[in-house]
């Protein structure tokens, strides 16, 4: 093994979306010499799809000029069906309103109301118009804006590495070892601290809004070197994807006043929710639509209409351009002349890797932020709007806490040498040994399963198939097998490698959603169909162990707001 | 559908067909995840958000730069875009209706298959200072209006995904052109109410906004509807103006 295999930074930032940019940013302005690795270029990370906005409370609307981030916390407790830890989400919401004006003085382009003012737009569970918006582009919009200020404090990258192992030693983080994807070759990282960024596991369906590259890695990352992971069950649908490519459609789209109409031409949320018809949460929505499905008012038993016709070719091209372009190039429909045929999705991990409201894990020196961390702001639903908050807000915070804190540890290079010996030998696995399991059916597969037992509506028997099936995938992946035998660019490693996250992530949140005998937020039980706080109003933790992985529950930090029914 | 793709292992070039099964909505990008995981997993290409928004996928399709994930198979041959021809186009593999042919992105190197290297198109990016300089930072927000923000707009919407700089015949010739994109972004720095840079002097060369010759290739490729050629003629008058 020769010596410049091994680089060093202080501080390793793997992902480059919006949580780690904005954590490497902070770091980098304390003075710590960070480097941003990702397994694509940052600027095609999956914060770029963020369509909606962000929510602060600004204020800046008429109707919400007495917006206060007590609000917003209540509107998110509520939201989170009472799983998210308060303390938590009162971080998040009192900072939001600095984050969203810092992100518009380093450039980001929102969208304005008459006086001037950054525009907010209603969105759904929120009590008056809080989320922030760039169009109907904000996540793009936000991600161009960090990226360029990492061009402004010349930030290292390292693009195209995807991350194989987290070496630690007595539970310090001593590096990583990555695969170099355009030259073919592992090599190493000596860092004082790892900041995982690397976005949520929504690949792990087949129907979900998520770049293809969401497969959980950094979670898996996490997991295997010892860090639970907290509330994997949770999984949130988003009502209106695009039938056929299940492109996201913005919720801003309702915000707008768009109409969810079934094939009888209902608008049929006025039975599931008759205060917030289509601005109900996320999680109730899905659920109406997939119950219209189950009784027969869907088109073709699988998708309704989203109308907005109403409001006019003016206001779509304004507020909407992006969701009008979608419809036209993936479904040929255009929004002004015609209803977008959606259907429920896979959208977002609330759960995710088990962090404090500083991002720092179990392991000294590993910090996680983003989709892939689990703070809890989300609980149970996430709201519209928060994700990118959480982003940028818990990014930030560990960022400058790495940055403060940062101090020179003893490291070891051995521990390195080490883990990039067993990370070759399992390349040369892939790439070398003889198996006879395509990597693409197994990944076929394992997303079919995760749909039909882990979806919208789920139950024991049909989760415990589900889980068996998924066992069976997790050993099959022994025997997988890749044709492809070129170092470079091997599009089919990384996928395999992809898959390996993708198994061992469905395996943790199949555990969660069958422990957990309740409704709660997103996952609904039609055998236990009563949220019950008694029992489970509890956090999941999944470890690994020897024997496999080990589940226990841990209390929710409450504060302010009572837990209560939760009716909309 | 048969397409046809140029392949480069790093020593030698040549073309391979492969038979893709029509589907219901299938894009170009589809397509190829199909060959890739069930005829020849050796085939290399960038992908990410299959909807768009990414950039990752941009590339030569029947000799039109564009977004594999945007673009429908069943489509290719009927939305021919009518792009002026340049000296890229001629080579390769010649068009034919048999087939979608694609190819990796003309002007920059290929490194593998349909995946070039981008780091030039970054430079250029990095050059042209792409980040805010404001000249003071208000307690709240920057007030604009919503008029100058879908002017805005039709800059920032750029993806960075290079189409206009694999279609731009002027970076085909002048390997040290800014391109279409930097100057795009340049541009929309520029007319920023918010920025106190003097953003047109840093492109007022010869490979700055001179250098353009108004094929407009940039405009019809964008996959975004981003004008960088107006950009750049804009920036071109007020320059004049201020030697006037």
């Amino acid at each position: 093994m020769e010596e410049e295999e091994i680089y060093e930074h202080e501080v390793i930032v793997v992902g480059g979306g919006l949580s780690g940019l904005r954590a490497a940013l902070a770091a980098g302005k304390k003075g710590a010499d960070v480097a941003v690795l990702s397994k694509v270029h940052p600027l095609r990370s999956h914060s770029v799809a963020a369509q909606g906005g962000i929510n602060a409370s600004l204020g800046n609307v008429l109707e919400a000029e007495n917006d206060s981030w007590e609000d917003h916390a209540f509107d998110t407790v509520k939201g989170s069906d009472y799983l998210a830890d308060q303390n938590a989400v009162e971080v998040m919401c009192k900072e939001a309103p600095d984050v969203v004006l810092e992100l518009e003085h380093m450039g980001t382009v929102f969208s304005r109301l008459e006086d001037g003012k950054i525009a907010q737009r209603p969105f759904g569970g929120a009590g008056v118009p809080r989320t922030c918006y760039a169009a109907d582009r904000t996540g793009h919009n936000l991600l161009n804006t960090l990226f360029e200020q990492t061009v402004a404090e010349s930030l290292d990258f390292y693009n195209e590495y995807f991350v194989t192992s987290l070496v630690t030693r007595n539970q310090e983080i001593q590096g990583l070892i990555a695969w170099d994807i355009e030259n073919g070759k592992l090599v190493g990282f000596s860092s004082d601290v790892v900041v995982l960024a690397t976005g949520g596991y929504g690949r792990i369906y087949n129907r979900s809004t998520n770049a293809l590259i969401n497969t959980g890695d950094g979670a898996l990352l996490a997991y295997e070197a010892g860090v639970p992971l907290e509330d994997m069950e949770f999984i949130q649908f988003h009502p209106t994807t695009l039938y056929g490519s299940n492109i996201l459609i913005t919720e801003g789209a309702r915000g707008e006043g768009g109409h969810l109409k079934n094939k009888e031409g209902e608008r049929f949320m006025k039975d599931y929710a008759p205060e917030a018809m289509e601005l109900a949460p996320r999680d109730i929505v899905a659920r109406a639509i997939i119950t219209e499905a189950e009784e027969g008012r869907a088109f073709e038993d699988e998708y309704i209409h989203l109308d907005l016709r109403h409001l006019g070719k003016e206001k779509i091209d304004e507020r909407l351009p992006g969701i009008r372009q979608i419809a036209r190039d993936f479904a040929g429909v255009d929004p002004v002349e015609e209803p977008i045929p959606v259907q429920p999705g896979q959208h977002y991990s609330m759960g995710g890797i088990d962090v404090d409201i500083d991002g720092k894990t179990e392991i000294d020196g590993l910090y996680a932020v983003g989709e892939c961390a689990c703070v809890s702001v989300h609980g149970a639903n996430r709201l519209g709007g928060n994700s990118l908050l959480e982003t940028v807000v818990f990014g930030r915070r560990a960022g400058k806490e790495i940055g403060e804190t940062l101090k020179k540890k003893e490291k070891d290079k051995e521990e390195i040498k080490k883990a990039l010996e067993i990370d070759k030998e399992e390349i040369n696995r892939l790439l070398h040994e003889e198996g006879d399991v395509l990597y693409s059916e197994l990944m076929d597969e394992l997303r079919e399963v995760m749909f039909e037992h882990f979806g919208v509506y789920r139950e024991e028997e049909s989760m415990k198939k589900g889980l068996s099936k998924i066992k069976e995938l997790k050993e099959k992946y022994d025997s997988v097998h890749i044709d492809n035998q070129n170092e470079n660019f091997n599009t089919a490693l990384i996928r395999t490698l992809e898959l390996k996250s993708m198994v061992n992530i469905a395996e943790v949140v199949a555990m969660g959603s069958i422990e957990r005998k309740e409704s709660r937020g997103s996952h609904f039980r039609r055998d236990y169909t009563e949220r019950r706080d008694e029992e489970y109003l509890y956090h999941t933790k999944v470890e690994k162990t020897e024997g496999g992985p080990k589940l226990r529950y841990e209390d929710v930090t409450l504060g302010q707001f009572k837990v209560k029914e939760r009716e909309y | 559908m048969e397409f046809k793709i140029y392949r480069y292992d790093g020593e030698e070039e040549s073309y391979d067909t492969y038979k893709v099964p029509p589907e219901e909505g299938q894009t170009v990008l589809d397509a190829l995840f199909h060959i890739q995981e069930n005829i020849d997993d050796s085939l290399s290409f960038r992908y990410s958000c299959r909807g768009a928004v990414c950039g990752s996928c941009a590339m030569l399709i029947d000799k039109v730069p564009r977004l594999a994930c945007r673009t429908q198979t069943k489509r290719v041959k009927e939305q021919k875009r009518e792009i002026e021809h340049y000296k890229a186009l001629d080579e390769g593999e010649e068009l034919s209706e048999d087939h979608i042919l694609v190819e990796p992105l003309p002007h920059l190197e290929v490194k593998k298959d349909l995946i070039v290297d981008m780091e030039k198109f970054y430079e250029n990016y990095e050059r042209i200072e792409p980040y805010l300089k404001p000249d003071e930072k208000p307690e709240k927000e920057h007030l604009m209006d919503q008029e100058k923000v879908s002017e805005l707009e039709d800059y920032t919407n750029c993806i960075l995904c290079a189409a206009c700089f694999g279609g731009c015949p002027v970076n085909g010739e002048n390997e040290k052109y800014l391109g279409p994109a930097a100057l795009a972004k340049l541009y929309r720095f520029h007319i920023d109410p918010r920025d106190d840079d003097d953003r047109l002097t840093l492109a007022d060369h010869e490979d700055g906004w001179w250098a353009c010759d108004f094929y407009t290739n940039c405009r019809k490729v964008c996959p975004k509807d981003v004008p960088p050629n107006f950009g750049i003629g804009k920036a071109r008058q007020e320059l004049e103006e201020e030697d006037d």
